[in-house]
């Protein structure tokens, strides 16, 4: 009598029961995922009328919210899509109410700063954003038609609302002149050209009689202020009032350039030039239009400039303000109306209340437009999808370091898996996959090859059914070129109307031969995964 | 040049000698095609066998006709004629129905509305593409739209109603569901809130273009190439709809939803889509109950029979409550008829000897030639020979341009080997025009219940292999027995299912004996009578097939290119009909398996489907019971025990589909198994209807009813059936160029049914007594 366990029991092994979590090359950590919300969200509307209103004269309703399903709970929810119009008007309000409240005149002057040079820079922010040239004539613009406004109103007595309509005139002349070499320059000498533009425009005022060489200055320009209300507090609050609708408009044509038509042309344009030139969109055309508009609103800025301050001075034209406004932009980050308001209300912030600092305070500046430039790709706006890509990648990054192809499904994984099933599917497949490892042999290989048709072994046919039960996409197949001569080894798509691909550019004489050779491709597979 | 292409196929499948016909012809890469009229006597390319044979023949039509590429209107819908223009509804307007969506978010969708998509005019009602209920308004310059806050679920019903006050252009979307515990894929369990109102002003009022057809599951659209056809197709089911003129309330869209007529006043249509059914079927018409009489015409045959909104699980077929059955579904790939121009009509030849023909058309020269078989069967004028020739076109109907090998997971399990395309299926796959089969699934997985032949089937052509098989599959497979009857020189006469089911056991009443296709599966009821009454009254029939008289379908008599099937609980079933739409539209019947309606195929020809497999085929061994006298005479000549280990489809004679003897589903109880077939491969399971209690060991080497059984009885007045049982039979005759044993049984048996009287054997009917 023979001990049990000499007792030949056949080879079989239950897949199921081979799996050995200890012997994994990379072992999943199951680690608890979820999370809470901390945000309020919207509840959704069910039985009640949803009144969705519009903005007069547009599609958009007052908010984009996305109607859903939590995929947890089921429950109706709203998501505001985009909530950028709920921080603009807590912001806008808060500009309008905080400064005058304060009682604080000269935070109302640096408010009142900041309000016109936050309009100059969304103005700006549509030339180098929207229309994607790289201009820094901006302050020439403002300059040369404060300086125009201001020598006509001191000298033909020009009222104070002729100064903004006649800026706006000499802004768009300027535009003119400065949107030609536009189209010609690469944008670092475009760059540069506008760059001497403005030192040209320094010195010229700097050494013309006209223009007040002597006083430093052109003064005496009228002003909108009322004369009763000259020198008085008054006149500081009216004239924020005054600076901060300036601003509003500002945006306003930011919104109808950049949102509309013009906008919409150029960021479709951006995505493949060649292509848009194709199908009719006037590239350069548009970049102009919006060069030109830009030029007028900095004209009309340069207007109410000259008439804010009675008058204006050549430190418009200085290189150190153009750059202390090239920080604001910068910082903010291109292409965000958000980004030109906020950066320029930092650095107008940091110049104007840490005076004491002295120069120190624009090193600070310059530090913080250093960072901006160097850790971030979009500004201070672009910092929340930065996040999310770098948050992106790192999951990927992790999981790949976590998991094994076709393995089992990680807890952080199976939260995107909508259909459950598939799951325990990958868990399965993954289960006889690595059993059905241990059963290829060169035997078995041999035996496919000899009969690749009706009865096999127990091994083969385990493998066999494997291989045929698998998911169509990718699926080997052959295609007969010319039946019982010529075949080919395909690939199926798995998509109705897409047709199959062939895997290589061998032919074989028999089917069986096909067969086989499906089937070896099959078995590498496997032996790879 | 671009590669030809030749696609086509002929108006008729059954036609008589000097009958006209018409053959309709899609062209890429040529302005004409070449016609020849041939008789189709073999269709297997297998070295192994008498290769592809064809006869010209002399033809009116022959030579070259002008021919073009076609198009075909894809997607079932309803057309409603409106020739006053009553729904270029000039004001306020209220658009409601009933829906279930099969796939919401598949692209934009109109459940209802008189849209142009060219022009962007009119109004419509539908899905968006993010699969939320709309409405959309468009003046030809603006489209707008209000949308539904939430996605809508698949397979739920709800009620969907759009409204739009043209004096404030405001419009409203009024969404709720309407399940109860039978009607949707889901219950009161889930935590689902369904319901969705939402108003909005629109920027546009409707402009109408002036002739835009009013459509139900889809939308006009028109190009150059084209003219107008419909897109935007629906998927899904609709019941009850209708158009209003006036803004309806939400108390009067509430009492809609529950179940009211809507109010009497400004009622444009009301689409009732339960009326009109009868005991016998349901047409294609659907009645407007309202003032003008707008009623709807189905296109491409939406599905009717099925279960409405209103279903209450209890009442589970539509002759016992039409009122909960007005659920019609529409596809967007649904195709009935191609409806192309005919490239060719001319009369058939006078003279023509019935048979098995095509009109073969060619064009172009080596490198870039393309042909194409446009088959179809003559009968003759009055019938001339003693053997009929059955061709089941009812199963090629069911399995015409099948997408099962390329589509199906599970393909490639079932026949155990990779499937092998050609060139002809990857062009029907890429090719959704040509439509689907009953083994196929529409886009939202529901099954095809119809087929038709008015569109080209490259799978009904001589040298076909069905990818999933790599075999003659069907009419190509036939094509042997076709080359076997011609071979040995027998005078027959070919008839189509579409003749039997026509003149019932009229048609087969005249011949000596009735030769059945390899795989003859689909039949109907008047087919199934016919095939009885013939052998009750003396008929004899050869059932060659394997997995013959199996499924339950219908024809309209006055379309009868057109099969209805639905697959139901049982059965080997590529798809699975939903609970309540177990009947048939075409004429109110239980479909299903034959078998579950108490007519197993044993009752009939003795043996019915046990097993399938595409791997091997086997041969058959003798029984004991062939060696008494009464049926010995079969075996005259034929040497050994072991009869058919040779043949066409995969080695052997009883293979591919087998069927078996069954006293218990109506063997008549003195057939005698004359041989059996034994060693078939696990890759021969056991048949799904056969299993109560699935357990290990059903496969062809452990199950003992795995096996073909070689059947022989007989029937009343001197008729008899003799039975082979295996698609593989017919493929094996050909063989040797017919000198091999199976065609000698064949020959034997044929011999012995064309003489009148008594058949051979009769006389050995004494109680044995045996010393041995």
């Amino acid at each position: 009598m023979s001990a049990p366990e000499d007792t030949p029991v056949g080879g079989w092994r239950n897949p199921q029961l081979e799996h050995d979590p200890a012997r994994a090359k990379v072992r999943p950590v199951l680690s608890a995922v979820g999370r809470r919300r901390w945000w309020f969200k919207l509840k959704g509307g069910g039985d009640r009328l949803w009144r969705r209103v519009r903005y007069p004269f547009t599609r958009r309703t007052v908010l984009r919210i996305r109607g859903e399903y939590n995929p947890k709970t089921l429950a109706r929810e709203r998501t505001v899509v985009d909530k950028r119009p709920i921080w603009w008007l807590i912001g806008l309000t808060l500009l309008a109410v905080l400064p005058p409240l304060s009682g604080n005149t000269s935070l109302l002057s640096a408010a009142t700063i900041f309000a016109i040079y936050a309009s100059i820079n969304l103005v700006w922010m549509l030339i180098i954003g929207t229309a994607g040239i790289f201009s820094l004539a901006t302050l020439a613009v403002v300059g040369a038609s404060a300086y125009g406004a201001a020598w006509l109103s001191i000298q033909h007595g020009l009222p104070w609302w002729g100064m903004i309509s006649t800026g706006a005139g000499l802004g768009l002349a300027f535009g003119v002149i400065v949107a030609l070499p536009a189209i010609r320059l690469e944008g670092f000498y475009y760059a540069l050209l506008t760059l001497g533009l403005v030192e040209l425009c320094r010195v010229y005022v700097v050494q013309s009689k006209v223009f007040g060489s002597a006083t430093g200055g052109l003064y005496g320009a009228d002003t909108y202020v009322p004369e009763a209300l000259q020198d008085s507090d008054g006149a500081v609050l009216l004239g924020y009032a005054a600076a901060f609708v300036m601003l509003l408009a500002m945006l306003g044509l930011y919104r109808l350039v950049n949102g509309q038509r013009l906008g919409r042309l150029l960021r479709t344009a951006r995505e493949d030039e060649a292509f848009a030139e194709a199908v009719g969109i006037g590239y350069d055309r548009a970049r102009v239009q919006v060069f030109l508009i830009s030029s007028v609103a900095l004209g009309a800025i340069g207007g109410f400039y000259a008439s804010h301050f009675k008058g204006v001075s050549p430190s418009i034209f200085s290189t150190d303000q153009l750059l202390l406004m090239l920080a604001m932009i910068v910082i903010g980050g291109i292409g965000t109306a958000e980004g030109a308001v906020v950066g320029t209300l930092i650095v107008v912030l940091l110049d104007k209340l840490l005076i004491e600092w002295g120069p120190m305070r624009l090193v600070l500046i310059g530090l913080i437009m250093l960072g901006t430039v160097l850790f971030t790709r979009g500004g201070l706006f672009g910092i929340k999808s930065q996040f999310r890509a770098w948050r992106e990648r790192r999951k990927s990054e992790r999981r790949a370091a976590r998991t094994e192809k076709g393995g089992e499904v990680v807890p952080e994984e199976a939260t995107d898996i909508h259909d459950k099933q598939a799951i325990y599917y990958r868990r399965q497949d993954k289960l006889i996959r690595d059993y059905l490892r241990t059963l290829v042999t060169d035997e078995l290989i041999e035996e496919h090859r000899r009969k690749p048709l009706g009865q096999h072994s127990e091994a083969l046919e385990r493998v066999l059914n494997y291989f045929r039960r698998g998911p169509v996409p990718d699926k080997y197949a052959v295609m007969a070129i010319k039946p019982f001569e010529a075949y080919r080894v395909v690939a199926l798509a798995g998509r109705r109307g897409v047709p199959p691909r062939l895997v290589d550019d061998r032919v074989y004489p028999t089917l069986e031969e096909a067969y086989h050779a499906v089937f070896l491709r099959r078995v590498n597979d496997l032996l790879e995964s | 040049m671009s590669r030809i292409k030749i696609f086509g196929y002929a108006d008729r499948i059954s036609a008589r000698p000097g009958d006209p016909i018409e053959i309709m012809v899609s062209a890429e890469g040529t302005d004409a095609v070449q016609a020849q009229l041939v008789r189709l006597i073999h269709g297997d390319e297998n070295p192994a066998g008498p290769g592809f044979v064809e006869r010209e023949v002399a033809w009116l039509g022959n030579g070259w006709h002008a021919a073009r590429k076609q198009y075909a209107q894809l997607g079932s819908f309803l057309r409603v004629p409106d020739p006053e223009g009553r729904l270029a509804l000039p004001g306020s307007f209220t658009l409601h129905a009933f829906i279930h969506p099969g796939l919401p978010a598949a692209g934009r969708q109109t459940v209802m509305g008189r849209w142009c998509m060219e022009t962007a005019t009119g109004y419509g009602l539908g899905i968006n593409a993010e699969g939320h209920a709309e409405l959309w308004i468009g003046d030809g310059a603006t489209v707008d739209y209000v949308a539904a806050e939430v996605p809508l679920f698949a397979h739920c019903w709800y009620f969907v109603a759009a409204t739009y006050d043209a004096s404030s252009r405001m419009a409203t979307l009024y969404q709720e569901a309407v399940i109860n515990r039978y009607n949707s894929l889901l219950g009161h369990v889930a935590p689902i809130d369904y319901g969705s109102h939402v108003s909005l002003r629109l920027r546009v009022q409707p402009r109408h273009g002036a002739d835009i057809p009013f459509l139900i599951a889809g939308a006009s659209d028109r190009n150059e190439a084209r003219g107008r056809f419909v897109a935007q197709c629906y998927n899904g089911k609709i019941d009850r709809c209708g158009v209003h003129a006036r803004v309806l309330s939400r108390a009067e869209l509430d009492a809609l939803r529950g179940g009211a007529e809507p109010p009497a006043d400004a009622v444009v249509a009301r689409w009732d889509t339960t009326r009109g059914y009868t005991d016998r079927g349901i047409g294609d018409l659907v009645e407007d109950t309202g003032p003008h009489g707008l009623h709807g015409r189905g296109f491409n045959r939406p599905v009717r029979a099925m279960t409405g909104w209103n279903w209450n699980g209890r009442d589970d077929n539509f002759r016992l409550a039409p009122e909960q059955y007005g659920g019609i579904e529409f596809h967007e790939d649904a195709l009935i008829d191609c409806q192309w121009q005919p490239t060719l009509t001319a009369a058939l030849p006078e003279d023509l000897r019935s048979g098995v023909y095509a009109v073969r058309l060619r064009a172009g020269e080596a490198g870039n030639a393309a042909e194409e078989h446009v088959v179809f069967f003559v009968r003759p004028r009055a019938p001339a020979g003693r053997i009929c020739m059955l061709m089941p076109t009812s199963s090629y109907l069911a399995y015409a341009n099948e997408h099962l090998s390329f589509d199906a997971p599970i393909a490639q399990v079932i026949t155990a080997h990779s499937i092998i395309v050609a060139e002809p299926d990857i062009e029907m796959y890429k090719n959704r025009e040509f439509g689907l089969s009953t083994y196929d699934l529409h886009a939202d997985g529901a099954g095809v219940c119809y087929s038709s032949y008015r569109r080209p089937i490259v799978n009904m052509r001589p040298r076909h292999r069905m990818p999933a098989t790599g075999l003659p599959w069907q009419f190509p497979a036939d094509l042997s027995i076709v080359y076997w009857l011609e071979k040995m020189g027998y005078d027959y006469d070919v008839l189509t299912d579409e003749d039997l089911h026509r003149d019932g056991a009229t048609a087969l009443q005249p011949y000596r004996m009735v030769i059945n296709g390899t795989h003859a599966e689909y039949y109907s009821e008047r087919m199934l009578d016919a095939t009885e009454d013939y052998l009750a009254r003396g008929g004899r029939v050869l059932y060659l097939s394997g997995n013959g008289y199996y499924w339950v379908c219908a024809y309209r008599d006055e379309e009868p290119w057109v099969m209805e099937v639905r697959k139901l609980d049982s059965g080997s079933r590529a798809w699975q009909a939903r609970p309540g739409e177990h009947y048939l539209a075409t004429t109110g019947e239980r479909s299903g398996l034959w078998r579950n309606r108490g007519r197993p195929p044993q009752k009939v020809v003795g043996t019915g489907f046990t097993s399938e497999g595409m791997d091997e085929s086997r041969p058959y061994r003798r029984m004991p019971d062939s060696y008494h006298r009464s049926v010995a005479w079969i075996f005259e000549g034929v040497e050994g025990e072991t009869i058919g280990d040779f043949g066409l489809a995969l080695g052997g004679a009883a293979g591919v589909e087998i069927d078996r003897y069954d006293l218990s589903l109506g063997t008549p109880p003195h057939a005698r198994i004359l041989a059996s077939s034994e060693g078939h491969s696990d890759n021969y399971p056991k048949v799904a209807e056969e299993i109560m209690y699935n357990f290990p060991g059903m496969g062809g080497t452990q199950d003992p009813q795995i096996r073909a059984d070689m059947v022989y009885f007989t029937t009343p007045n001197h008729g008899a059936v003799f039975a082979p049982s295996s698609i593989a039979w017919g493929q094996a005759l050909p063989c040797n160029d017919c000198d091999n044993n199976v065609s000698r049984v064949m020959k034997n048996v044929v011999e012995a049914f064309l003489k009148e009287g008594p058949l051979p054997g009769g006389a050995w009917i004494a109680e044995e007594k045996h010393w041995q």
